[in-house]
C-alpha cells in the first residue's frame, strides 16, 4: 500500500493530526588493515514511524512492517498513549508545531551504493594502506569506508508532503607506529564524511595523505612531551570541529536548555534570558545553522516534522542570538531556534539537535596568527574529548603539537592537551583565520536522547588563535 | 510481535541454510525488541515512542572469502526475497574480494534456548505509578519496558535463543538549585512498594543536597567512590582496555600491566562473569564463553579478552570474547569496608556518587579524564559538610585501582545496561565502592 494511501486508511482514529515518516537506509562498510582486506558489510533498512498529536500530545509509534494491520497497530498505540499523556503532558502543542511544507531534496552525489565496485574499492583501501607502509615501526595502517543512503519519505494530514535524499560517504585513515618509546596513531582527521559520493576520492590525494600521517606518527615517537604552561592556542580546523560540537552545539540545543536531557546527555550553562544577551565569545566569532551549504554532511531541506530548514546565525560577532531547537521547544522556551527537530531514523522521534554548526571565516592567514604569537602551540587533529553535563568545563586532546616560538613554528611535541571554561575559552578568541584556512568536515555519530539516537552532523571552521589558554602533556 | 518467536526465526533460517552450496556456510544472528520508551521531564511525559522491530545480520562464507549484510525481518515473505537478493549479490562480490587470512567458521556450540518472560503491568499502569508518585518531585528520565529477543543459529547446527522481559526508569531527580541525585528502578518483576522506596530513597538523598554547594580548589583529594562511579571507569576501559587485538595494534592504554612492569593494587580484581545472567554467554559467532574469565587478579594481568579472530591472527588462545573484545558482564571483587565505616574511613576528602564523560587523558599511562556529577560532597572528619561544584578530574587506572587503592567495600551494587543505540541493550555491570588516598582534579 502507497504511503498515502495508509494515511488515508488512519481517517478514522480521529486525530487532531497524523504523520507517516517512512525511511529507508542502506549503508556500507568496508575496512582494510595491513593491506589484509577486514570486511565488507552491507545494511538494508526500511520502516514507519507514525505520530499522533490528540489534545496538544504527541506519542509515536514506530515498526518495520508494512502490512496495513501492522501500521493501524501502531497508530492506535500512538493514539492511545497520546490521549493518555494529556493527563501528564509537559506541555500543550498545536499545528502552528507542524507547519505544512512540500519539497524534495537530494544529495549531490553522483555515485552511490548501486555503484559500489568492490574491486576497485578495495584495490583503492589496499593502497592507501600500504602508502602508510613507510617504516617498519607503523604496526597497524588502517582504511576505513562507509557509504549511507537515506530515503525519507514525510506526509502529514495538514497536506505536508516531503521527500529527501540524503546520501554520505566517509573515509578513515589511522596509522599507529610503536617502539620502545611508546605508541603513537595518526589520522586523516574527522570522518571526512560528505554528501558526495565515491567519486570524490581522490586516489593520489588519500595515498599522499596516508603516507603524511603514517611518517607523523614516526616523527610523534620521537617527540618531546608537550610542556604544562599557559600559552597561546592555535587549532586547526580538525580540532575545532570538535571544540564547535562539544561547546557551542550542545549548549545551544533548547532541549538541554528546557532540561529534557538533564538524565542522560545533561544540560546547559546557558540560560533563556541569555539569548540576544550573553556575550559567547570575543567579537570575532560568529557560529552559523546552515542547512544550505552545498555538499555539507548534514545539509536538508526540512526536519523531521517537516519544518523548512534555513540558515540562521546563532551567535554574531560574539552573542548569542539563537538556540538549536525545533518549533516544539521554541514554543516551550519561547526563544528562537532552527529547524533542527531530527531523528536518526524511522524508530525514533524527533528531537533537538545539531545539523551543520559553522565557525564562519575571519580575516587572519595563517602566517599572520603564527607570526603573532610569542609563546604559544598550534594543535592539530582532535583525539580526546570531555566536557561537564552543563558543557562548562572542557579537555581536549590533539594527535599533533608544534610549538610557536617569536612568531615561528619550532618544535614537534606529542600529547597536547588543553583545557578550560567554555565562555571564556570563546572570549579569548584572538584571530580568526581567512578563506584560505576554512575547512569542511563533519561527524557520523553524535549521541544524545532517551531513548538514545546517533546522527550526523557537519562542521566547518577556519584556523582560530586563543589566548592565555592552559595547555598540558602526559605522562605521569 | 510475531517476528519475535524462535520458530519463526528457525523455520527462516532453514530455508536459507537450505540455498548454500557446498563451499558456503552462515551464520544468522537476530535481534529484535518491542518497546515503549517514555521520555520524562518534570515529571511529566516529554515524548512516548511504542516501537516493534527486528534485525538479521547474515555472516556469509564462502571458501575463504566472508561478507556480512544486515535486513529487518518480520516473519513475512519479503524477508526471503530479500535475502535472496542479497546472497545472490554476495556471491557476485565474492569474486571480487580479496580472502580473509583470520576467518572464523562457524561451528556446533550447542543449542539452549532461554526465556525469561515473567508477567508485568500494562505499560500504561507502570507508567501512571511512576508519574502519581513522581508528581511531587522534579523528575527527568525514561521508562522502558518490553521484550528483547537475541540468538544465533548457523548451518552446521548451532542454535541458541535469549528472550528477556525487563523494565527499567532511569532517572534523576532535581531540587530548586538543580542539584540532582541519580537513581535507577529496574528489573524483571514490578513491585509498587518497591517503586515507591526507590523514589522515596532518591528523594531522601536529594533532601542532602539542598545546603549550599561549596567550590573545591583543584588539587589532590581522599575520595570514596561509589558502585555507580566505579562503574564508569570500568566503562572506559571497555574502549579497547582489555583488548587484545588493541593491545596487539598499539592502542590499549595497560601495556605495562600486560608486560608486568607494572601492577595494581592486590585488592583489585575484575573478571567478567556471565553468572550474572543479564546478558547471553554467546558471542555473534555463537561461540560461548566460559561462565568467568579472570582479566585482573590481585592487580596483576591474568587475560585480557580475545576473540577468536584475534586468536587466528596473533597465534594465541581464544576466550570467545565479543567481535570488538569489550567488557560485557564486568565484575569488581569486593573488599572489606563496610558501609557504615565509608565516611569515617573516608575521613576529610570527597565522596563522589556518579562520574561523567570519561575519555583518554594519556593512553601510554592510562590516564583518563571525566568530570563528577550528581550527589557528590564534601566531608569533614567523617560528616558530610555540603555538596561540591563540579570538578573535572586526570587520573591514571594504576593510581585508582593501584597504588592509591586502600579499601574495597564488601558489598556491590548491579548496574543493568539501558543502552539504547540502535536497540535496548542487554548487561551490567558489578561494582563495589573504592576509597583513595589520593585523586587529583584539574579544574
Amino acid at each position: 500500500m502507497k504511503l498515502n494511501d495508509l494515511l488515508v486508511s488512519l481517517n478514522d482514529l480521529k486525530a487532531d493530526y497524523i504523520s507517516l515518516r517512512e525511511v529507508s537506509i542502506k549503508s556500507l562498510t568496508m575496512s582494510v588493515r595491513n593491506e589484509i582486506f577486514e570486511g565488507l558489510s552491507t545494511s538494508e533498512d526500511r520502516g514507519l514511524m507514525v505520530e499522533v498529536m490528540m489534545d496538544g500530545q504527541f506519542a509515536y509509534g514506530a515498526t518495520n512492517s508494512f502490512e496495513p494491520s501492522e501500521v493501524r497497530a501502531c497508530a492506535q498505540k500512538a493514539q492511545k498513549a497520546a490521549s493518555e499523556a494529556a493527563r501528564f503532558g509537559l506541555a500543550k502543542f498545536t499545528h502552528t508545531e507542524r507547519p505544512m511544507t512540500k519539497g524534495e531534496y537530494k544529495s549531490p552525489n553522483e555515485t552511490g551504493i548501486d555503484d559500489f565496485n568492490p574491486k576497485s574499492v578495495t584495490k583503492l583501501l589496499m593502497d592507501v594502506s600500504e602508502a602508510m607502509k613507510v617504516h617498519e615501526h607503523v604496526i597497524a595502517r588502517n582504511v576505513y569506508l562507509q557509504l549511507t543512503e537515506m530515503e525519507t519519505h514525510f506526509i502529514a494530514t495538514n497536506g505536508s508532503d516531503i521527500k529527501q535524499n540524503i546520501n554520505r560517504s566517509a573515509i578513515n585513515l589511522s596509522a599507529t607506529a610503536s617502539s620502545e618509546l611508546g605508541n603513537q596513531r595518526r589520522t586523516f582527521g574527522d570522518d571526512h564524511t560528505t554528501q558526495f559520493g565515491i567519486d570524490k576520492f581522490d586516489h593520489s590525494k588519500l595515498v599522499a595523505a596516508a603516507t603524511r600521517i603514517a611518517s607523523e606518527a614516526i616523527e610523534l615517537l620521537n617527540a618531546e612531551e608537550c610542556p604544562n604552561e599557559t600559552m597561546d592556542l592555535l587549532l586547526a580546523p580538525d580540532q575545532l570541529y570538535l571544540q564547535i560540537h562539544e561547546s557551542i552545539g550542545h549548549p545551544l540545543e533548547l532541549d538541554r536548555i528546557l532540561g529534557d536531557e538533564r538524565n542522560y546527555a545533561g544540560w546547559s550553562f546557558v540560560k533563556p534570558h541569555d539569548f540576544g544577551a550573553l556575550q559567547y565569545g570575543s567579537p570575532l566569532m560568529n557560529v552559523t545553522f546552515d542547512p544550505t551549504v552545498f555538499g555539507q554532511n548534514a545539509s536538508y531541506f526540512a526536519d523531521d516534522i517537516g519544518n523548512l530548514a534555513t540558515r540562521e546565525f546563532l551567535i554574531k560577532d560574539g552573542t548569542l542570538v539563537r538556540g538549536l531547537g525545533g518549533l516544539e521547544s521554541q514554543k516551550r522556551l519561547d526563544v528562537p531556534g532552527v529547524a533542527s527537530q531530527r531523528a536518526v531514523s524511522w524508530n525514533r522521534a524527533p528531537i533537538d539537535r545539531m545539523a551543520n554548526i559553522n565557525l564562519e571565516a575571519g580575516n587572519s592567514t595563517l602566517e599572520e596568527m603564527i607570526k603573532s604569537v610569542k609563546r604559544g602551540i598550534f594543535m592539530q587533529t582532535n583525539r580526546s574529548w570531555s566536557i561537564d553535563d552543563y558543557r562548562n568545563k572542557f579537555q581536549f586532546g590533539c594527535e599533533y603539537g608544534r610549538l610557536i616560538e617569536d612568531g615561528k613554528l619550532t618544535k614537534l611535541v606529542k600529547n597536547p592537551n588543553y583545557r578550560g571554561i567554555t565562555a571564556p575559552f570563546w572570549n579569548q578568541l584572538k584571530m580568526v583565520g581567512d578563506k584560505s584556512t576554512f575547512e569542511v568536515g563533519g561527524l557520523s555519530h553524535c549521541g544524545k536522547g532517551e531513548p538514545n539516537q546517533l546522527i550526523f552532523v557537519g562542521h566547518a571552521s577556519p584556523a582560530c588563535l586563543f589566548t592565555n589558554i592552559e595547555v598540558f602533556g602526559g605522562g605521569k | 510481535m510475531k517476528a519475535l518467536q524462535s520458530s519463526n526465526f528457525e523455520a527462516f533460517s532453514k530455508q536459507i541454510f537450505a540455498l548454500l552450496e557446498a563451499d558456503e556456510s552462515m551464520t544468522l544472528n537476530f535481534s529484535g525488541e518491542e518497546t515503549i520508551f517514555a521520555r520524562l521531564s518534570n515529571a511529566k511525559i516529554r515524548q512516548v515512542t511504542n516501537l516493534q522491530q527486528a534485525f538479521i545480520d547474515f555472516n556469509f562464507i564462502k571458501g575463504n572469502k566472508v561478507l556480512n549484510f544486515n535486513i529487518p525481518f518480520r516473519a513475512d515473505e519479503n524477508d526471503f526475497s530479500l535475502a535472496v537478493k542479497k546472497i545472490s549479490q554476495s556471491r557476485e562480490w565474492f569474486m571480487d574480494i580479496p580472502e580473509d587470512p583470520y576467518l572464523v567458521r562457524p561451528q556446533h556450540f550447542g543449542i539452549t534456548h532461554e526465556e525469561n518472560l515473567k508477567t508485568l503491568p500494562t505499560n500504561e499502569e507502570m507508567l501512571a505509578q511512576i508519574l502519581d508518585m513522581g508528581g511531587n518531585v522534579d523528575l527527568a528520565g525514561v521508562f522502558t519496558s518490553g521484550d528483547i529477543v537475541r540468538a544465533t543459529i548457523n548451518s552446521v547446527g548451532q542454535f541458541h535463543w535469549f528472550k528477556t522481559r525487563n523494565f527499567s526508569l532511569d532517572y534523576s531527580l532535581y531540587n530548586v538549585k538543580q542539584k540532582a541525585v541519580k537513581a535507577l528502578y529496574a528489573g524483571s518483576d514490578w513491585s509498587t512498594e518497591a517503586l515507591k522506596a526507590n523514589i522515596k530513597d532518591t528523594e531522601f538523598k536529594l533532601s542532602l543536597m539542598n545546603i549550599e554547594s561549596r567550590k573545591i580548589p583543584r588539587g589532590e583529594y581522599r575520595v570514596y567512590m561509589a558502585p555507580s562511579a566505579v562503574s564508569e571507569l570500568l566503562g572506559t576501559l571497555s574502549w579497547g582496555g582489555v583488548s587484545m587485538s588493541a593491545h596487539k595494534q598499539g592502542s590499549a592504554p595497560l601495556k605495562d600491566l600486560w608486560e608486568k612492569k607494572k601492577t595494581m593494587s592486590p585488592k583489585f580484581s575484575l573478571k567478567e562473569d556471565f553468572t550474572l545472567g543479564l546478558t547471553p554467554r554467546f558471542n555473534s559467532a555463537g561461540e560461548v564463553s566460559a561462565p568467568v574469565v579472570e582479566l585482573i587478579t590481585k592487580g596483576e594481568y591474568k587475560n585480557f579478552l580475545v576473540s577468536t579472530r584475534t586468536a587466528n591472527e596473533y597465534k594465541v588462545e581464544t576466550n570467545f570474547a565479543s567481535e570488538w573484545e569489550s567488557l560485557r558482564s564486568p565484575v569488581v571483587e569486593t573488599g572489606d569496608l563496610d558501609r557504615s565505616d565509608i565516611y569515617k574511613a573516608l575521613g576529610t576528602g570527597l565522596y563522589i556518587s556518579d562520574l561523567h564523560y570519561l575519555n583518554w587523558s594519556d593512553k601510554e599511562t592510562a590516564r583518563i579524564t571525566g568530570m563528577t556529577r550528581y550527589a557528590c560532597f564534601w566531608v569533614e572528619n567523617g560528616e558530610v559538610v555540603a555538596p561540591i561544584e563540579d570538578l573535572r578530574f586526570d587520573e591514571s587506572y594504576y593510581s585508582f585501582f593501584g597504588s592509591a587503592l586502600e579499601r574495597v567495600t564488601n558489598f556491590s551494587e548491579l548496574t543493568p545496561a539501558t543502552g539504547s543505540y540502535f536497540q535496548r541493550d542487554v548487561g551490567g555491570v558489578k561494582t563495589p565502592g573504592i576509597l583513595l588516598s589520593h585523586f587529583k582534579f584539574t579544574l
